[in-house]
């Protein structure tokens, strides 16, 4: 495996296992991740990418039976050390389901849960500028700027999703964690969500889980492979799909495997 | 290969079609059957009950003379309280003698059982107005009184000429005079406010029982049971559904809360006869105690239920709240309680209306017995809920154990009663659910 250490890492996984009661679902992974960059965690289905996105933002808590061990730096500060608040946590590292999944609630309600409970704002038109700037950041502003007070549930699947998108946004975090978020959307809202996501690049660290190797390729600067429970290879997007080191991951974008 | 014909259905076909048609008509029979029952049992509970609202009054002018009924000449109220229900009864029966001579009606009855075609209860009434207003006295009051019981009957269908010929507490001639006194509009049917409001009333007079006690001492164990089991309740439901770790022990008291639901009502009787009047020394026939028995009773119902609608909240409500950063109890009670309110308030409302109903617990703990008191709320010696006090089923229970077929009719009218108030509460159940349910 190539070395992939990077200068001033955003994220630095060192030796992370996951387990599942007694089941391994992570074998020790090590994995450095640039800011400002989008990288694409790949693989078959059960390889154990979206439970590793979800040691990132320690979204894998809510699972009783889930044990995490090794060690996971953001920052260069261990996000599972017993100091470590996992709300403020995630309120650095936003998540983006695979389903959209947006509060019964109104498209501004939507987007302002994140600010109100962290105290983003101080007062309502403070407010409103975080709901607006996140909005046209997430490329909804101008389909949703007249129907604010209407459901987020009202809204295409598209549009829900970059609904999330913009929620995600709003608490100001510094990761954004997407788990296969195109997943659920036709092939038009899943170009504009693309579209987005190259430009949230400018302001965030993106990791983003995905089936299709297309997308990644589309995306992504930095590619992750996982196979079993492993990280089989990790390099520059253009290299892992042109000129894999791995034979696992040539299998694999080449269609013999997953 | 044969070739086959979709316009012939086969045999394997026709046998599945007619199994289809069998159940159809299985479940169709099952709905006949259940409605059929219900039809049965309402009619024959309206059928009796109905008429308990309404009741017999005679209107009739009672000289009040002063020299029977205030011996101290100044209206001294120590004196006029020595006058008994006894001696006012004698002034009613020339009040009633008067009434029949003054509408001009012929009748070989004595004047004393022209006295007696008032309700016993009719002398109370008169003693107690004149108690409280010691100025009539000397003078001429008209009052409503209350027929009794058997010429009440008459007037609603349940006593007939035959039937009274042998029954030595009426006879035909005294019906005869009362229909004569209701040609002459001295006598009339009213609409009966007395049974909704007036307390119980002893064996001899079922035509001035009412509920009011009853329902006041359900009304006050409802808010026993609503103030602590839905709190309560709440609060162990999301604690065991959202926060409570899944091992040996959440799983030993799911299992129990489930069976605590299907425990015999009596039993819950019993504990609470231990545990709040033997150990805790509270009052006994108080409502509190009623209620708290209830509490306990309603407590899985109101659990189950909620952890049922908890449970039908997505977990991608929770996942997005915890995504962006809420603590647990933030996306608690921030997004999945106010989903899962309809489910929860439609499940507290149910167990009230279950709590409503029961009897069988309320008679361990005292309730059954006869009061004639209206229970106060709050008193410095009882305290709060401490009066004694009965509840509608447990009344309904008492009344269908009394002799007088007077007040069958009663049980049926308060059976009626608590079916409107059953009725009235799931009413609220739906109107809250439809309100609140929110789609996502």
């Amino acid at each position: 495996m190539k070395d992939t250490n990077m200068q001033n890492p955003k994220i630095s996984a060192k030796g992370v296992q996951v387990y599942y009661g007694d089941n391994q679902a992570i074998k020790d992974v090590n994995v450095e991740i640039a800011d400002k960059t989008v990288t694409a965690f790949i693989g078959p289905s059960g390889c154990g990418k979206s439970t590793f996105l979800r040691c990132l933002n320690r979204m894998n808590d809510t699972i009783d039976i889930c044990r995490v061990t090794g060690e996971i730096l953001i920052d260069g500060e261990d996000i599972y050390d017993a100091k470590v608040d996992p709300v403020q946590l995630r309120a650095k590292v936003g998540m983006v389901f695979q389903k959209p999944n947006p509060f019964p609630k109104s498209i501004y309600d939507n987007v302002a849960y994140g600010p109100k409970i962290h105290g983003l704002a101080r007062n309502k038109a403070e407010l409103d500028e975080i709901v607006e700037k996140s909005l046209r950041k997430a490329a909804l502003w101008n389909e949703a700027k007249d129907r604010l007070d209407k459901p987020g549930t009202g809204l295409s699947g598209g549009q829900q999703q970059r609904l999330c998108i913009a929620r995600a946004i709003a608490t100001a975090p510094e990761i954004l964690l997407m788990d296969e978020p195109c997943s659920a959307l036709d092939p038009i809202a899943t170009a504009q969500v693309e579209e987005l996501i190259d430009e949230l690049r400018q302001s965030y660290s993106v990791v983003i889980v995905t089936h299709s190797m297309q997308q990644a390729a589309r995306v992504s600067q930095k590619t992750a492979f996982f196979h079993l429970g492993s990280l089989v290879e990790y390099d520059d997007t253009d290299k892992i799909f042109t000129n894999p080191q791995d034979p696992r991951t040539e299998s694999y974008i080449s269609g013999r495997i997953g | 290969m044969t070739h086959k014909s979709l316009l012939t259905t086969d045999a394997r076909t026709k046998r599945r079609n007619a199994s289809e048609a069998r159940f159809k008509a299985y479940g169709l029979g099952a709905i006949v059957v259940a409605m059929l029952a219900l039809a049965v049992l309402l009619t024959s509970v309206i059928g009796t009950g109905a008429s308990a609202f309404k009741q017999t009054y005679a209107t009739v002018s009672i000289p009040l003379p002063e020299a029977k009924l205030d011996k101290s000449g100044v209206r001294d109220l120590d004196v006029m309280k020595k006058v008994t229900t006894i001696g006012y009864a004698s002034i009613l029966q020339a009040g009633m003698v008067a009434a029949v001579e003054g509408a001009g009606l012929q009748t070989d009855m004595k004047a004393k059982d022209i006295g007696k075609m008032l309700s016993k209860e009719a002398s109370a009434t008169v003693r107690n107005y004149v108690l409280a207003n010691p100025e009539v006295v000397g003078t001429e009051v008209t009052f409503d009184l209350l027929i009794n019981g058997r010429i009440d009957g008459y007037f609603k269908g349940r006593v007939t000429m035959e039937s009274a010929a042998l029954d030595s507490n009426t006879s035909p001639e005294e019906l005869k005079l009362a229909q004569q006194l209701a040609d002459a509009g001295i006598v009339q049917t009213k609409f009966n406010w007395a049974f909704l409001t007036a307390p119980d009333a002893s064996d001899q007079r079922p035509e001035a029982a009412g509920l009011g006690v009853a329902i006041l001492g359900s009304l006050y164990m409802m808010i026993v049971v609503l103030v602590l089991a839905l709190p309560i309740g709440v609060a162990a439901s999301i604690y065991l559904e959202e926060f409570a770790p899944k091992n040996r022990w959440t799983d030993v008291i799911e299992v129990n809360i489930s069976n605590l639901a299907a425990v015999p009502s009596i039993v819950y009787g019993i504990l609470g006869l231990a545990i709040f009047i033997n150990f805790m020394e509270l009052n006994q026939s108080s409502p509190l105690v009623g209620g708290l028995v209830l509490t306990l009773m309603t407590l899985p119902t109101i659990i189950i239920s909620t952890r049922a609608s908890l449970k039908s909240i997505p977990p991608s409500i929770r996942d997005a709240a915890l995504g962006v950063g809420a603590s647990k109890m933030q996306s608690v009670f921030h997004h999945v309680l106010p989903l899962a309110a309809p489910g929860i308030l439609t499940g507290t409302i149910i167990g009230l209306a279950q709590a409503l109903g029961e009897t069988a617990p309320l008679l361990l703990i005292g309730m059954v017995a006869f009061v004639r008191e209206y229970p106060a709320a709050y008193t410095p010696d009882a305290g709060l809920f401490g009066e004694a006090s009965t509840a509608l089923p447990v009344q309904v229970f008492n009344w269908t154990q009394r002799a007088d077929p007077g007040f069958v009719e009663r049980a049926s009218g308060a059976i009626i009663t608590l079916l409107i108030f059953l009725l009235i509460m799931n009413a609220i159940a739906i109107f809250l659910r439809r309100k609140f349910e929110r789609r996502w």
